[in-house]
């Protein structure tokens, strides 16, 4: 398989998935607006940190309120990581492989973007509406991999595929867990706890992990313990422990892939051996910051490998690309 | 309905109708057919065949303000009829042709025996931007050099067909003739059951087997590639469907990488696979920034010194363009006299060249009847319609060509012919054209038919998609077969 194609695959899968747990991050902030208690506030300018977009951010726009943010979010062709922007990009890379994907594919993708295209506005500046049509965007996001999973050779491109897809899904659970630093508890007040636990739930449920999480682990959500679930449990598929194993398998099916499987095998050392309980909010967020990191060393081993392996023959020297925006 | 009573013919010869409205021979059959169907019925099948148009994909670019757009094909359901018979001899003229021209460019990249005999002037070639002196001296295999070649034919009132030019470049709209048949199939089923229509879709493997034979590795099975400038091509459909149908890659000019070797190779996710033959869909402008234009970002650096020392086959080979230009086009005559001592079977429209003198006086004095067209331009431009043109514009135009009579070439304005298009629920005259693919490699082949181009505007002689052009199927029809009584 071309190197091009390949790459071309990967960040299709990585676009889609970027646009489905954006709005997934988008409908638990609007969940967790809901909860805050008198006094409480929500730090806009933490959740764009949260998702690395506070200078890209900061480039466009004057003040970090609920308005600005979400139109930047959803529908501002100048962020690379909008939900347009995604879906778009997601809809050019796939019309370079119609030949290789199901034909379904292209129609449905294609439908996608002209629906993203019509409903982000009112998405972006209606509370009411924003939660049905992200919603639909998540599902329709869903049909879309369930198409590849069941009517699609499951051969070197959706490998590709579901390498990108796994990258970006793990990355971005880091990002939502850690979406409870984003509220500012007033000093005094009474019953933090209640509000602590339903804070928790919201995460959980914007990965739709809540029903899950209470089956395998727990009644009670409490931080430490969401924390573990959704990095650690090896059975939910959005847990970043899950999606390292499938990256692992991927790989596994990939020529050449020793130096990319040790990048990926450190990663997991690093993850099974953080301990979450008792952390500080701070001390939690690095430790999440810092499995970003270990992810992105990932891509990096991948697209060093598999897309730009011919570029660094030819200079030795140059730092590799690592995103694609 | 009785469709050639409703319908009323054009004062240019119509393919299917005879002047008194009554069928043609080999269209017989097919408006016996259309007779049949009841009112409402063909609108019905157009729009399922619409429909059919979506869901395949079959599309072509549109470049616009909004951005590149996928346009559905714009296809009409009557096909166009030719009788068999016709058909071989214009598909004998056509090898001869492509014959010839070969011969031509290999002979002018080496020997140049037709200009030291003083059949073709060299000044041509030195004012020609498709001569490449990068090719000069080199002997590609089978001395071929364009493997692809379109034709594109014009009928005329009294019915002669001529070759109104030849496309060696990067000709395209095979795909869309194997696309229309495909969509005619599904629309007239039972039509296609009883009669002798000749098949065409054994193009992709000749195409292939075209590419293959210029392997540089005998004995392998060969990597061909299919090189595309990319997604923003308008004939991006066509490249991906041409490889998608050989089983070739689908490769643009940074998948590939030529080595110290001088070999050329894809850049996978397995590293570095050798490619043996490409097909190549850019202009040579694009081919090679160390050979050519040093800005082009989408060739492949090295590429023409792999092809130069043997170690790829490329199709059509670079510099194969200069016989693709009009003032070559006047010579083709000659050149196949020349060359295979034969007369053209096809004619050429007849040209005259400025540069000559008694033909330029005549160009002169004749301005209102001619069609003016530079030399080195393509695409319509530069070119003046004496007809339609204003005496104003018809004196400007003389002083250009008095002042660089080299670079004008005049041809009297054809009524080219047309064939019963569906427009709402009747059938009107449109006018058309034929592009014939043909394949010149370790031997000889021509599409049987070829792309039929229609201009949907009532009146217009204008048949490119982009501009309102649409495309019929082309049925090459047995009239001897049982299904044509006379």
């Amino acid at each position: 398989m071309l190197s091009r194609v390949a790459e071309n695959l990967y960040w299709m899968a990585r676009y889609l998935e970027r646009a489905e747990n954006t709005a997934r991050l988008i409908n638990t902030t609007t969940d967790v607006l809901l909860d805050l208690p008198k006094g409480a506030s929500f730090g806009w300018d933490i959740l764009l940190k949260l998702v690395g977009l506070d200078e890209l951010f900061e480039e466009h726009y004057r003040e970090a309120n609920e308005s600005n943010i979400l139109r930047f979010l959803i529908q501002d062709e100048r962020n690379p990581s909008a939900i347009v922007s995604s879906i778009r990009r997601a809809r050019e890379n796939s019309r370079t492989f119609r030949e290789i994907l199901p034909k379904e594919f292209w129609e449905r993708v294609n439908g996608l973007y002209l629906y993203v295209q019509g409903f982000a506005s009112s998405a972006a500046q209606n509370r009411a509406q924003r939660y049905e049509v992200l919603n639909h965007i998540i599902e329709r996001n869903q049909s879309l991999a369930g198409l590849l999973i069941s009517c699609m050779s499951h051969d070197l491109v959706y490998e590709f595929i579901r390498l990108g897809r796994n990258i970006e899904r793990a990355d971005m659970t880091t990002r939502i867990a850690d979406i409870n630093a984003a509220v500012l508890l007033p000093r005094q007040g009474g019953a933090l706890e209640p509000l602590q636990e339903r804070l928790w739930m919201s995460v959980l449920k914007a990965l739709s992990a809540y029903q899950m999480y209470r089956r395998h682990v727990d009644v009670h959500v409490r931080g430490h313990a969401v924390l573990n679930y959704l990095l650690l449990d090896p059975h939910f598929p959005r847990t970043v422990r899950h999606c390292l194993s499938e990256i692992e398998e991927c790989l596994a099916m990939l020529p050449n892939h020793k130096e990319v499987m040790k990048v990926t095998r450190r990663t997991w050392r690093r993850l099974t051996g953080l301990r979450w309980e008792g952390l500080a909010p701070a001390v939690l967020h690095e430790y999440l910051d810092q499995v970003q990191t270990d992810l992105g060393a990932i891509h990096v081993a991948v697209s060093n490998q598999y897309f730009y392996f011919y570029m660094r023959q030819q200079q030795t020297t140059s730092t590799a690309r690592v995103v694609n925006e | 309905m009785n469709i050639s009573h409703d319908y009323r013919n054009s004062e240019a010869y119509d393919e299917l109708l005879e002047p008194g409205g009554q069928p043609r021979s080999a269209a017989r059959a097919l408006f016996r057919y259309l007779n049949s169907l009841q009112p409402g019925e063909l609108e019905a099948r157009r729009q399922s065949v619409d429909a059919a148009i979506m869901t395949m994909g079959i599309t072509f670019t549109v470049y616009s303000e909004a951005g590149n757009i996928d346009r559905a094909w714009p296809f009409d359901i009557i096909p166009r009829v030719m009788a068999k018979s016709e058909w071989m001899r214009i598909e004998e003229g056509l090898k001869q042709r492509l014959t010839a021209l070969n011969l031509f460019i290999n002979d002018l990249y080496n020997e140049q025996r037709i200009v030291k005999d003083g059949v073709f002037p060299l000044e041509v070639i030195a004012g020609s931007r498709n001569f490449r002196p990068q090719c000069l001296g080199i002997m590609p295999r089978f001395g071929v050099w364009a493997h692809v070649c379109g034709t594109d034919l014009v009928r005329d009132k009294d019915g002669t067909v001529y070759v109104l030019e030849d496309n060696l470049r990067v000709p395209s709209g095979v795909s869309y003739m194997l696309e229309n048949r495909q969509l005619t199939k599904r629309l007239f089923p039972e039509f296609f059951q009883g009669c002798d229509i000749l098949p065409v879709d054994d193009y992709p493997v000749q195409l292939y087997d075209a590419l293959a034979a210029l392997s540089p590795r005998d004995g392998e099975r060969p990597v061909v590639a299919v090189l595309t400038p990319g997604i923003f091509n308008s004939a991006y459909f066509e490249h991906s469907y041409l490889a998608q149908q050989m089983g070739a890659f689908l490769v643009e000019g940074s998948d590939l990488m030529v080595d110290a070797d001088d070999r050329v190779y894809m850049k996978t996710v397995s590293g570095p696979r050798r490619v043996d033959v490409i097909y190549r869909r850019i202009d040579d402008d694009f081919l090679d920034p160390e050979a050519f234009r040093p800005d082009s970002a989408l060739g492949v650096p090295g590429l023409m010194r792999a092809w130069r020392n043997g170690k790829v086959g490329i199709a059509n080979a670079p510099g194969s363009g200069v016989a693709d230009d009009k003032v070559v086009y006047t010579y083709v005559p000659k050149i196949i006299r020349y060359y295979l001592d034969q007369d053209p079977i096809i004619p050429n429209v007849p040209s005259y060249l400025c540069m000559d003198e008694k033909e330029r006086a005549y160009v002169l004095a004749n301005l209102d009847k001619l069609v003016v067209k530079p030399a080195n331009e393509s695409g319509g431009y530069g070119m003046i319609i004496g007809p339609r043109a204003s005496p104003e514009e018809r004196a400007a135009f003389a002083e250009l060509i008095r002042a660089n009579p080299r670079n004008y070439m005049a041809q009297p304005t054809l009524s080219i012919s047309t064939a019963p298009t569906l427009v709402g629920d009747c059938l009107a005259p449109r006018h058309l054209d034929l592009r014939p693919f043909i394949l010149q490699s370790s031997r000889l082949y021509a599409t049987t038919g070829g792309l039929t181009r229609v201009a949907l505007k009532a009146g217009s002689l204008v048949v490119n998609s982009s501009q309102g052009g649409g495309s019929k199927d082309t049925w090459i029809v047995d009239t001897e077969d049982a299904c044509y009584p006379a």
